[in-house]
């Protein structure tokens, strides 16, 4: 079942056209800086920007902190919102059901089909992202290596390493999207109905972050933690809030999928 | 398994993962039979014991400048979340941490050194007598060190009004750790501090956690670690080794008050308002009272002055005689009228009353003298 999802998906030709769009905003921003060779001033602009133009080899980093806040996210909303309700949809769901799987699989197929167009949307704009970082942002001049935001240095292995675990965290902080935007496709009837859903929690979760009144709900927040990956990037690693982001993302999976198990289960299914 | 025992796992997950957050902080804060002014022994105590942790700070004063003025504005104003070393007074680092990189200071001795990520750029400098507040001031230990400076032990039994009185408070769970309670009431009238509340660590008197408050029932201006250990840092983590390719360059000055403090040919009398001078004589800047009721008096060349008229009368300060006096919470600013035949115009800013400042102003004019 998982490796059908799974073909499903990387023969989708939506997926590649949704793996392209994403990947086009931090190309036309790699472009422009290496054009212009204007940076954001300090304190502006998403993480690791004001460094590419001297570091290239930053600009797969800089790449996902550019994606990660919405075009991620909406295409997460959008392709795991689809998983049942589109099928629903279709009126394909129903000859799913009928070959001798059970739900939960199906669900666990769906999620696993998700998390793996995540992985390859991650490693294609990272890639791209070295790529461009490589040919043209980055001093040619400068010898000198990577450094933390701590000033300490960085080996090659070690930036490889630190990128890794940012691409596997920034990976994490998407199962939280994929298993609400899977649980309201369990609900609603139709695709777009489960990822206006999910988009509605996240911008909802944006605002209330900036509202000292909400302070309470913070730590509940599916979006508080998601751009901790940049505590990787200091000396010592500040583990903190990295931690956090994990565990509440392990909780938005595991709640919101015993939602989506528990509805899916009893739900009459008549798509 | 039925619907409803379905729904029931899922209730009790949601149960369960909304209250682990809570856990922590459930878990019922050990007091320690300590009087206020025994506690408030245990904190002096603490100002040079070891620690390490990380902070948020939350400032609510509002200040509208920009320019040469904006990190104060953001310091006082806004959220900051700080990363701390402290190897005692002489050695100790300081990290701002920000979404897009960090800004960092290294202490040993009397020098200071300066790392901005985003700049790519390491200044040193001395620490100068006076300066404008930072980021470091911003730690629990060092704001209560401030607040508490002639604070009275006492309970209250001398019954001096000038002193302030401190009594205790519950206590409470901060960063995994027991936080006995103390507050600072103070007295003195002319201070526009309501009062003090902090907590502080029951086995080595370090500050966890410390609420400013002024007229209202909000907290001005906070202050807590969400991560401590009271272990001695390693001298490697408080050492700054300036990256390849960074050049750290000499900073003698640090900012406007240092320069004003240094440099200005003009120098302030040594009380105002009934407020003893507490830095050295003969310097252009004077620092005056102590503890919860504080003054300084900066000399500002006209240019400077200016900008600084502007941004006060656009954040709706009142304009009298020359003078312009703004308040956000607590903190009075006002800029005098000009001098002749100085040519300069004082900044008067503290945590005072408008009527401490207007009296500060006249002493200014009365009994500023050149150097």
């Amino acid at each position: 079942m998982i490796a059908v999802e799974l073909t499903k998906m990387l023969r989708s030709r939506r997926s590649w056209v949704t793996i392209a769009v994403i990947d086009a905003l931090p190309i036309l921003v790699a472009v422009l800086l290496a054009v212009t060779d204007i940076g954001p001033r300090p304190g502006t602009g998403p993480a690791f920007l004001s460094a590419v133009l001297t570091k290239g080899e930053l600009y797969p980093l800089a790449a996902v902190a550019i994606v990660l806040p919405l075009f991620l996210p909406a295409a997460v909303a959008i392709t795991a919102g689809d998983a049942v309700a589109g099928e629903a949809q279709q009126g394909t769901l129903r000859y799913v059901l009928v070959r001798p799987v059970g739900r939960t699989r199906l669900l666990v197929a769906k999620l696993v089909s998700v998390t793996a167009f995540v992985l390859v949307t991650l490693l294609v704009v990272a890639v791209t992202g070295l790529v461009l970082g490589v040919l043209l942002l980055g001093d040619s001049n400068s010898a000198t290596p990577t450094t933390t935001f701590s000033g300490t240095d960085l080996t090659t292995t070690q930036l490889a390493q630190r990128t890794g675990l940012a691409l596997a965290y920034a990976l994490l902080s998407m199962l939280g999207v994929a298993a609400v935007a899977l649980f309201l496709s369990t609900v609603v009837r139709t695709p777009l109905a489960a990822a206006m859903g999910t988009l509605a929690l996240l911008i909802g979760s944006t605002l209330l972050l900036t509202l000292d009144a909400a302070h309470a709900l913070r730590p509940y927040l599916v979006t508080r933690y998601w751009l901790s990956f940049v505590d990787l990037f200091r000396d010592p690693i500040l583990w903190h809030d990295v931690v956090l982001g994990v565990l509440l993302q392990a909780g938005y999976v595991v709640l919101f999928l015993a939602a989506a198990w528990a509805n899916f289960m009893t739900k009459d299914i008549t798509d | 398994m039925r619907p409803i025992h379905r729904w029931a796992v899922v209730a009790g997950v949601f149960v369960l993962l909304a209250l682990a957050p809570m856990a922590g902080r459930a878990i019922p804060a050990h007091d320690r039979s300590l009087s206020a002014g025994q506690l408030l022994s245990l904190v002096r105590d603490g100002y040079t014991a070891p620690y390490s942790g990380t902070v948020e700070a939350s400032g609510r004063l509002g200040l509208p400048f920009n320019d040469r003025f904006t990190d104060l504005a953001d310091l006082l104003g806004g959220q900051t979340r700080l990363r701390v070393w402290w190897r005692g007074p002489d050695d100790w680092r300081v990290d701002r941490l920000l979404d897009t990189g960090e800004v960092d200071l290294f202490h040993h001795q009397d020098v200071t050194t300066q790392w901005d990520y985003e700049r790519d750029e390491a200044s040193v400098g001395p620490d100068p007598e006076i300066r404008l507040p930072r980021d470091s001031d911003l730690l629990p230990p060092r704001l209560a060190a401030l607040l508490l400076a002639g604070a009275d032990g006492s309970d209250g039994s001398s019954g001096s009004q000038d002193e302030s009185q401190v009594s205790r408070l519950g206590a409470r769970r901060i960063a995994g750790r027991d936080g006995l309670g103390l507050r600072l009431r103070v007295d003195d009238p002319r201070s526009s501090i309501d009062h003090v509340d902090l907590w502080a660590d029951a086995s080595t008197g370090t500050v966890l956690a410390i609420d400013v408050y002024g007229a209202g029932s909000v907290p001005v201006l906070t202050s807590a670690f969400t991560s401590f250990d009271s272990a001695r840092p390693t001298f490697d983590v408080t050492r700054f080794r300036a990256p390849a390719g960074v050049r750290q360059h000499f900073e003698p000055l640090l900012d406007f008050a240092d320069a004003a403090n240094q440099y200005a040919p003009l120098t302030p009398p040594e009380t105002l308002a009934g407020l003893a001078r507490s830095n050295r004589k003969g310097r252009g800047v004077g620092a005056y009272g102590t503890g919860p009721t504080r003054l300084v008096a900066i000399p500002l060349q006209q240019r400077d002055a200016a900008v600084l008229t502007d941004q006060l009368y656009n954040s709706g300060a009142t304009m009298r005689h020359g003078q312009s006096l703004l308040r956000a919470g607590p903190l009075g600013i006002m800029l005098t009228a000009i001098h002749s035949p100085f040519e300069f115009q004082w900044l008067l800013t503290g945590t005072v009353t408008d009527d401490t400042l207007r009296r500060a102003a006249a002493g200014l004019a009365r009994g500023s003298s050149y150097r």
